[in-house]
This record gives structure tokens, C-alpha cells and sequence, in this order.
């Protein structure tokens, strides 16, 4: 008897277990296309205990997936659309928890050193900005190489509530760059034509009544210094002009040593004036190149006579080396004096841009000269490059395509330990373009 | 519920790792831009380095009390225990090359219009590049868990080390040509002084990055040398204890 009630307990609470486990198991599937259709629609759908009702309810659940679909694929659009622009953009939402950043900004927020240094900024901004007002700032990265970066954070406001922010990051370092050069340019042009005219104008003034014969001599002498000075720097800038206009360019067949030898040439009196020993290797072989022989030798002075006038004071070397390299050839001209700071090294090559304009005056020079080695090199599908220590001189290189014959007729390299294609130690400017401090002098800085 | 706080624990002991990288970021930056506002003699930047410099202690106070936070509610052990240690050791070398660099603008003050050479100049500059390719290479090595390349930064460092004498030599040659007051060059010299410090700090820095990734303790050479001295005067090393 006893047996029998504990069986039918136990069948009965079986039947209530089955029956508790179905109700559970039917109120899980109701929850979860609760959950389907909410995420799908957002909105809290009626509950339903039914079959019929949970299949309509499942039509609905995948009629919404489609929608959903649709709607990835036009989110997956946009950050295509994100992608594809030249900026970092970082969205966060309420909390700053990233709900969205694109790889331009991943690089950024995900770097090291000068990386993370943009990390932290827009972190802070974002942070700014989550409070409900734009903020933006100009983060210079000394790297290098030097990169000037916009960075701006803005709150996203929707239905007049705060729901995230927006960070950018734009890099915005060649448009500084070439805003510096105009500006400099010119300051620098009116500093150049202003010292002279001043000066003529000072003594022409100070020569008005003068009587004495020794003082009017002296007065017009230093007269006749500024003058020249001055018509020195309109005819560099005439020249320049020609050169970047390529007028009166006549393309010949050039030997590259007599280009030397005819820079070299023109400097000796200069170089013995100033304690300074040239010496030039030149290979073997003649070198040629296409090009216009008065120009190259222009380019070569120049680079010899900023040598000179950048050499220590008592005195120095310079060596120029020519050397063939992969169908082109390289002159170096390399001196042992000032050098030229890690900070000026690629803006050398500017017109009037001076590292040091004290200098201006003592070295006589017109500040044109490397610009126009620029230029000319440039005409002849050539490049300038420097590398330097500052107090341990300068090297600069100019490379020249060499005509196909003499290209192919000479495979083995001449000289070539001469030129400098030795890895740079550290702390040396090096040879990449995107290298820090080096210049490699592209076409057309200036405006 | 013990999975979720483990996921937070590892999650802050990652972002411990990040907010490093960060504030290395931020102090090697500043050692460019030290450098070139101490050689142009740009006042108002070495101001602003100077009042950055407050940020960046900041930042490793902050860092601290999180490490000492997870020390305390965690009790972290074996690797997790040494990433701590060493994020502590790293906070504070980092920082405290934050303050060479606050120093040297400091100095940038101090030789405001005197005439520096060239040659002075160009050393300062490759002492700059050298503190800072180190720096940058400390810490690629935590960054990375790299003991290799933590290994190798005490020799890296004696390229800053050979500038560093030659700096000096410089310096005492143009005291001897009388090109400025004794003054500037000490200032000078204390100048290059920091730089070869940060140097310093960050070949400490690639020990403690050993350390996190070997178990290596940088005292280890150091301790058994003092042992093998002792045990030539015939101590063992039980008898000292």
C-alpha cells in the first residue's frame, strides 16, 4: 500500500516535473524570440503562448532579418565611406567606450612613441568633448620624422541628448610645410633686397654734404659693395627664374669631369683666399650625361662655393668624388665645416632660406645658390640630397641619370667605395626620403 | 562570476601596459622637443616643457596607485606579479627621464644668449637622437616582452656614452678658448649629463623588461660578485647572514 502511494508520488511528480520542464523549455523559446525581435526591432513585442502565435512571431523575426541585412550592409557602406577618407576617425559613445575607429586611426590609437603621444590626445579631447563642446588641437611630433597633426573631438548630440563623440585626426604637415615656405619666403626676400637698399640709401644720405675726399671715397666704395650686392641678388633671381622656366636650355652630350673640372675651375681663387684644400677623384672614365653643360657646371660651383663659404674659419677640406651608381652618376661634395643644424636640413634648399642670417652678410652669398642646384638638378631628372652633423661639415649629393650608352658600357662600378653608400651611423641623417632630417630635395617646394 | 573579475584583472593589466607605452610616448617626444627649443633658445617652449613636465608626473602617479591597486585586490603571481613589478619600475625610470628633459629646459634658461659652437651644437643634437632611439627601443622591448632586444640596449648605449666624453672634451676645449663663461659650461656639461642619464634609464628599463619576461634579476651579477668576494676572504656566504 505504501509501496503504491510512494509510486504514484513519484509518477506524479514526474508528470509535474515533465510538465515544468516543457513550460520552462516553451517559455525559453519565447524569450529568446523576444529577444530576436527586440534586438531586430527595438521594440518590446506582445507575448505570445501559442504555436501559431510563435510562428507568426518567427515570419516577423525573419521578414526583421532582412532589414537588419539591409542595414549592415549600408553601415558596412559608411565605413567603407570611413575608410576610404584621409583622416582618423575614432566615435565613441555616452560612456568613451570606442564604438567605431577607422585604421588610419587604429595606427594612431593602437602606436608607440610618437603614435601613442596622438593616442592620448584625442583620449583627452574625446573626454572634453563628452562634456558637449568641440575641441581642437595642433599636436606638432617631433618624431621623427616632424608630423603637425589637427586633432578635433566633437560631441555627437541626438534628440538633444548626449550620445558619444566623434574624434579626427587629420595630418596636416605638408600644408604646414608649405604655408612655413611662403611665409618665409617672404620674410626672407624682403630681409635680402631690404639690408642692401637701406645701406645705399644710409651712405647716399650720409655723402650729402660731405666734403672730405678720404671719407667720400670710402663711402663710395662701400656705395659700390651694397650695389653690386644688390644686382648679385636680382641676377640669381633672374637666373633661378630662367632655370625653373627651362628657358634657354640647350641639351647636349656633357662629360661630367669637365663639368667638374670647370666648377673647380672657377673656384680656386675663392677656396685659396679662404685656407681651403679642394680635391677632386674623378673615375677613369668619362661619364656622360644628357644635359645643358652651363647649368651643371652652375650647379657644381655652387655646391663647391657653399663649401667654401660654410668651411671654418681657418680653413678646411673639401673633397668632391664622382661615382657611377645604377645608371647614375653622383657627385658628392663633402666639406669639414659649420654643418648645417637637424632643424634647417630640409629647408636648405629654399629660396633665401639661411640657417643663420647673421651669416648673410659676412658670407656674401645670395642665398639662391642651392636652389638653384635644386632646380637644375630637377631640369635634368636629377635630385640633390645633404646629409649633415652640425660641426662636422656637410655632404651633399647630386645624382644625374647617365646616357643609356655610358650606363651599359660600363657595368662595373668606378670609385665606388668613394661615394658615400655606406649605411649612415646613428644620429646621422640617413638616405630614405622618409628618413628623418634628410632632405631629399622633391621638385617644386616652393610656391 | 570569478571568470568575469579574472577578464577585468587581465583587462587592467593590459591597460597598465598601454598607459606605459603612453606616457613613453609622451616623454619621448619631449626629448626632440627639448632639444630643439634648448639649441634655438626658445624660451616660451621650455616654459611649456617645463609645465608639461607636471602632466607627465601625473600620469605616473596614476599609474602607480592602479598598479598598487591590483597588487592589493588581486594578488598576482609568477608573470603576472613580475608584469607589476616591472610596470612600477618602468613608470618610474620613464618619468624620471621626463624630468632630464625638464631639466634641460631648464638650462635652456640658464645659457639663454650665449653662443654656442657647432661643434657642441651637433653633439647635443646626436646625444638627443641617441637618448631618444633608446628610449624608443626600451620600450619597443616591454612593448614587444623582446629580452633580446632588452638585452642588447646596454651596448646600444655606449654610442650616447662615447658622445657623451666627447661632449665633455668639447666642452673643456672651448672653456679653454674662452668661447663662453665657465658658467655655460657647466650647464653645458650638466646637460649632456641628462641625456647620458636617460640613456641610463632606459638600459634600466630594458633590465626590468628581462626581468618580466626571464625572471632576470639585474642584482643577480652584481649579488653573486659581492659573494665571490666574500669567499675570497674566506666568509661563506651563510656566515654573513
Amino acid at each position: 500500500m505504501t509501496a503504491l502511494v510512494v509510486a504514484l508520488a513519484v509518477a506524479a511528480a514526474g508528470a509535474v516535473a515533465v510538465l515544468v520542464v516543457g513550460i520552462r523549455q516553451r517559455r525559453l523559446v519565447n524569450q529568446h524570440l523576444d529577444r530576436i525581435s527586440n534586438r531586430v526591432s527595438g521594440a518590446v513585442a506582445p507575448a505570445s503562448r501559442t504555436p501559431v502565435a510563435a510562428v507568426k512571431r518567427l515570419e516577423t523575426v525573419l521578414e526583421a532579418s532582412d532589414a537588419e541585412r539591409q542595414l549592415r550592409g549600408t553601415e558596412r557602406r559608411y565605413e567603407a565611406a570611413l575608410e576610404a577618407i584621409d583622416m582618423g576617425v575614432v566615435v565613441v559613445d555616452e560612456d568613451e567606450s570606442v564604438v567605431y575607429c577607422n585604421t588610419s586611426a587604429g595606427w594612431y590609437r593602437e602606436g608607440r612613441h610618437s603614435e601613442a603621444v596622438i593616442a592620448q590626445k584625442i583620449d583627452d579631447l574625446i573626454h572634453e568633448a563628452t562634456r558637449g563642446e568641440r575641441f581642437t588641437e595642433t599636436v606638432t611630433l617631433f618624431g621623427p620624422p616632424r608630423r603637425v597633426l589637427f586633432v578635433s573631438a566633437l560631441p555627437i548630440i541626438d534628440n538633444d541628448e548626449l550620445s558619444g563623440a566623434i574624434a579626427l585626426i587629420h595630418d596636416v604637415t605638408a600644408v604646414e610645410h608649405s604655408n612655413a615656405i611662403r611665409r618665409d619666403f617672404v620674410s626672407n626676400i624682403s630681409h635680402e633686397l631690404r639690408t642692401p637698399i637701406g645701406a645705399v640709401s644710409l651712405l647716399a644720405e650720409t655723402l650729402i654734404g660731405e666734403h672730405d675726399p678720404d671719407v667720400i671715397d670710402s663711402l663710395a666704395d662701400r656705395l659700390r659693395v651694397e650695389a653690386e650686392r644688390l644686382a648679385d641678388t636680382v641676377q640669381d633671381l633672374l637666373e633661378l627664374s630662367r632655370i625653373e622656366h627651362g628657358d634657354d636650355t640647350e641639351f647636349t652630350e656633357v662629360v661630367i669631369g669637365d663639368v667638374v673640372g670647370g666648377a673647380h675651375d672657377r673656384v680656386r681663387a675663392a677656396a685659396a683666399q679662404n685656407d681651403v684644400t679642394i680635391e677632386v677623384e674623378m673615375p677613369d672614365r668619362d661619364l656622360l650625361v644628357r644635359g645643358d653643360r652651363r647649368q651643371l657646371t652652375s650647379a657644381v660651383f655652387n655646391l663647391l662655393d657653399n663649401a667654401i663659404k660654410f668651411s671654418n674659419a681657418d680653413g678646411g677640406d673639401i673633397s668632391v668624388a664622382v661615382a657611377q651608381a645604377h645608371g647614375h652618376v653622383e657627385i658628392e661634395v663633402r666639406d669639414s665645416g659649420i654643418g648645417i643644424p637637424r632643424h634647417d636640413l630640409d629647408r636648405i634648399f629654399e629660396r633665401f632660406y639661411r640657417v643663420d642670417r647673421g651669416r648673410s652678410r659676412t658670407s656674401g652669398g645670395t642665398g639662391l645658390g642651392l636652389s638653384m642646384v635644386r632646380h637644375i638638378a630637377a631640369n635634368h631628372a636629377g635630385r640633390v640630397s645633404v646629409t649633415s652633423i652640425e660641426g662636422e661639415g656637410a655632404t651633399f649629393t647630386m645624382e644625374l641619370p647617365l646616357m643609356p650608352d655610358t650606363a651599359d658600357n660600363a657595368p662595373n662600378p668606378v670609385n665606388d667605395q668613394s661615394a658615400s653608400t655606406a649605411p649612415a651611423a646613428p644620429g646621422e641623417s640617413t638616405a630614405a626620403p622618409a628618413a628623418p632630417g634628410k632632405s631629399t630635395a622633391p621638385a617644386e617646394r616652393t610656391a | 562570476m570569478t571568470e568575469e573579475l579574472r577578464k577585468t584583472y587581465h583587462e587592467e593589466l593590459e591597460s597598465i601596459r598601454e598607459a606605459i607605452v603612453r606616457m613613453a610616448g609622451v616623454v619621448g617626444e619631449t626629448i626632440p622637443r627639448g632639444t630643439e627649443a634648448f639649441l634655438s633658445g626658445d624660451l616660451a617652449e621650455a616654459q611649456r616643457i617645463i609645465e608639461d613636465d607636471d602632466a607627465i608626473d601625473a600620469m605616473s602617479v596614476e599609474l602607480e596607485e592602479r598598479c598598487y591597486q591590483l597588487l592589493a585586490l588581486q594578488q598576482p603571481m609568477a608573470s603576472d606579479l613580475r608584469a607589476i613589478t616591472t610596470a612600477l619600475w618602468m613608470n618610474a625610470e620613464i618619468e624620471r627621464s621626463g624630468d632630464l628633459m625638464a631639466n634641460i629646459a631648464q638650462a635652456t634658461r640658464r645659457v639663454y644668449g650665449s653662443s654656442i659652437g657647432p661643434r657642441i651644437r651637433g653633439l647635443i643634437a646626436q646625444m638627443s637622437e641617441e637618448a631618444a632611439r633608446l628610449v624608443r627601443l626600451a620600450v619597443d622591448s616591454y612593448a614587444e616582452g623582446n629580452s633580446g632586444l632588452a638585452v642588447a640596449l646596454d651596448d646600444i648605449d655606449d654610442r650616447l656614452d662615447e658622445l657623451h666624453l666627447d661632449a665633455i672634451a668639447a666642452i673643456f676645449e672651448s672653456n679653454r678658448e674662452h668661447a663662453f663663461d665657465l658658467q655655460v659650461g657647466v650647464q653645458l656639461a650638466l646637460v649632456c649629463r641628462f641625456y647620458e642619464r636617460i640613456g641610463d634609464h632606459a638600459v634600466n628599463m630594458g633590465e626590468r623588461v628581462r626581468y618580466m619576461v626571464d625572471g632576470w634579476l639585474p642584482e643577480h651579477s652584481g649579488a653573486l660578485r659581492a659573494q665571490a668576494r666574500l669567499a675570497e676572504f674566506g666568509v661563506l656566504p651563510d656566515e654573513t647572514s
